[in-house]
């Protein structure tokens, strides 16, 4: 039924980009932790 | 007199909860009979809010009516938020609460005593000129009783709400946009069920499932919240 | 012989753990998926009333369900860590809120757009959607409380019994539908059983169980990040970032 494709579309593809969404925030926050943790090593070994 | 130099229960012999609640419910109500301001802000943010809105969707008695119970309890939970804040306030940056925690009485004593004063101060004044604001509606006798009598069963229940959140919430950053965040959400039932109960009175049938399901949220929050304040009091004492 | 129960409980070690936990969790989530997708859209028939739109349950559902048991799981890690003053535990709750309030919203969004068709709105105020909507603000509460602090261990405890208090929303979730005479259709499934064609269930449940393993896969992603950040400033935790 072409006028119900597009509600289907909509949950289905919110729901892909939630779930991809999530997983790249994972991502960015691992990246930016592993970074902190290297500039606050580096600062330190300057003293 | 300077209220906060008064003699802190801990001299007396063993720690009790009425004598703590008694002490904190009279301190908090002689505060508030010497600074009326707060009560008197929230009765008239509550009556002005009310009056808004008539003026606001038109005149139409039927209208009015429909809305009234939801437009008059919305008002009422928002009056009680605004009073939130100041619940706490002033014994943490003076250091009273600091030494509530280390009082010999049972911490849940004051926090019973501080809770119910603000009932007095902010819930009772609203469920006392509710049905006046319902005239304005033109709501019906009995749903004015209905109306009331589900105010005097759910403000309660927003003060203990609202007292945890504001413990939760003591110096946090974000201030009062946390608290609404923290406390709004926890008010909706008491809203829903609130409002439900006058306006089932209003279409004909009985506000009493409504009342019975208040009164045992009612119940259940004054057994299990007033532990949780003293918790989260603790908690930001820390 | 001695039973190591609280070897796990160390950030370090739980780490590790959590390292080839998580991978294998998103492993099972994808098998799983795709199973449940593939009764969901290949094998269960069409319906009679609906056509081919009431297939949105295949994630409406499901995403429901793990709003709802999310928060759950998260207010039992505040209540342990609260209890005995943990640390890991105050995390695994931090970890699993944001994973919730996706659902949550995911549930939302679906549960919209199959409304529009069959109910012919996008929005109703109801007594399931509308404490849906408040579960969703009381996940952002949770995450705002938690982080509104300089100290990071008073923003878990207040997190923690903020969460607990809360708690009392799920039955109204879960029963609004028996107590109100809403929009919502009653619970199709049941413990003793279900009414619903038998493809469709377990499209439904296969979903649910992917998700269910994603949300283990992602919180314990996630609490592995808030462990490095918590920790930074340990000997192992400095190690790593070599």
């Amino acid at each position: 039924m072409k006028p119900h494709e597009f509600y289907l579309w909509m949950s289905y593809g919110m729901t892909a980009i939630a779930l991809l969404a999530e997983i790249v925030a994972l991502r960015v926050r691992r990246a930016r932790s592993l970074q902190r943790i290297e500039e606050e090593r580096d600062l330190e070994a300057q003293d | 007199m300077n209220v906060a130099a008064q003699r802190l229960p801990a001299e007396a012999p063993a720690g009790s909860f009425p004598a703590a609640f008694a002490w904190a419910f009279s301190r908090d109500m002689r505060l508030t009979i010497r600074h009326p301001g707060e009560t008197l802000l929230v009765v008239a943010f509550f009556v002005l809010v009310a009056s808004l809105f008539p003026l606001g969707v038109g005149a139409e008695p039927q209208l009015l009516q429909r809305i009234g119970p939801g437009v008059i309890w919305v008002c009422a939970l928002l009056a009680a938020f605004l009073s939130l804040p100041g619940m706490f306030a002033s014994d943490y940056t003076d250091g009273s609460l600091e030494q509530m925690t280390l009082s010999p009485h049972p911490m849940s004593g004051w926090a019973c005593g501080k809770i119910a004063a603000h009932w007095c101060a902010t819930g009772l004044p609203l469920t006392v000129l509710s049905p006046l604001l319902g005239l304005q509606y033109g709501l019906a006798g009995d749903t004015l009783v209905a109306l009331a009598a589900a105010l005097v069963l759910g403000t309660p229940v927003l003060s203990l709400l609202g007292a945890a959140c504001t413990a939760l919430a003591l110096g946090a950053r974000g201030g009062g946009m946390l608290l609404a965040l923290l406390a709004l959400p926890l008010f909706v039932p008491v809203l829903v069920f609130g409002a439900g109960a006058a306006e089932a009175e209003a279409s004909g049938l009985s506000a009493a499932p409504h009342l019975s399901i208040l009164a045992a949220g009612l119940i259940v929050a004054a057994m299990g919240l007033p532990a949780a304040v003293c918790a989260a009091v603790r908690i930001a004492m820390d | 012989m001695k039973i190591p129960w609280f070897y796990f409980a160390s950030p370090s070690t739980f780490y590790r753990l959590a390292g080839w936990m998580a991978p294998a969790f998103f492993v099972l989530a994808a098998l799983l998926g795709a199973a449940g997708l593939y009764m969901g859209l290949v094998v269960a028939p069409t319906d009679a009333q609906q056509g081919e739109v009431y297939r949105i349950i295949f994630i409406h559902v499901p995403a429901s369900w793990m709003s709802m048991f999310i928060y759950f799981v998260m207010a039992c890690y505040g209540a342990v860590s609260l209890t005995f003053n943990t640390r890991l535990a105050a995390m695994m709750a931090r970890a699993l809120a944001p994973t919730g309030a996706m659902f949550t919203f995911v549930a939302l969004w679906t549960g919209s757009f199959w409304g529009r068709p069959t109910w012919g709105t996008y929005w109703v105020w109801d007594a399931r959607i509308t404490s849906e909507l408040v579960l969703l603000f009381l996940y952002f509460g949770f995450i705002a409380l938690a982080n509104a602090f300089e100290d990071p261990r008073r923003g878990d405890r207040a997190a923690a019994l903020l969460a607990l208090i809360g708690l009392v929303n799920l039955p109204i979730i879960y029963f609004s539908v028996l107590w109100w005479n809403t929009l919502h259709q009653g619970s199709s499934v049941k413990f003793t059983g279900s009414t619903m064609h038998v493809a469709m269930l377990w499209g439904m449940l296969l979903v649910a169980l992917s998700f269910w393993m994603y949300s283990i896969g992602a919180s314990l992603t996630r609490v592995r990040a808030i462990i490095l950040e918590r920790e930074r400033r340990t000997h192992w935790v400095r190690a790593l970032a070599t």
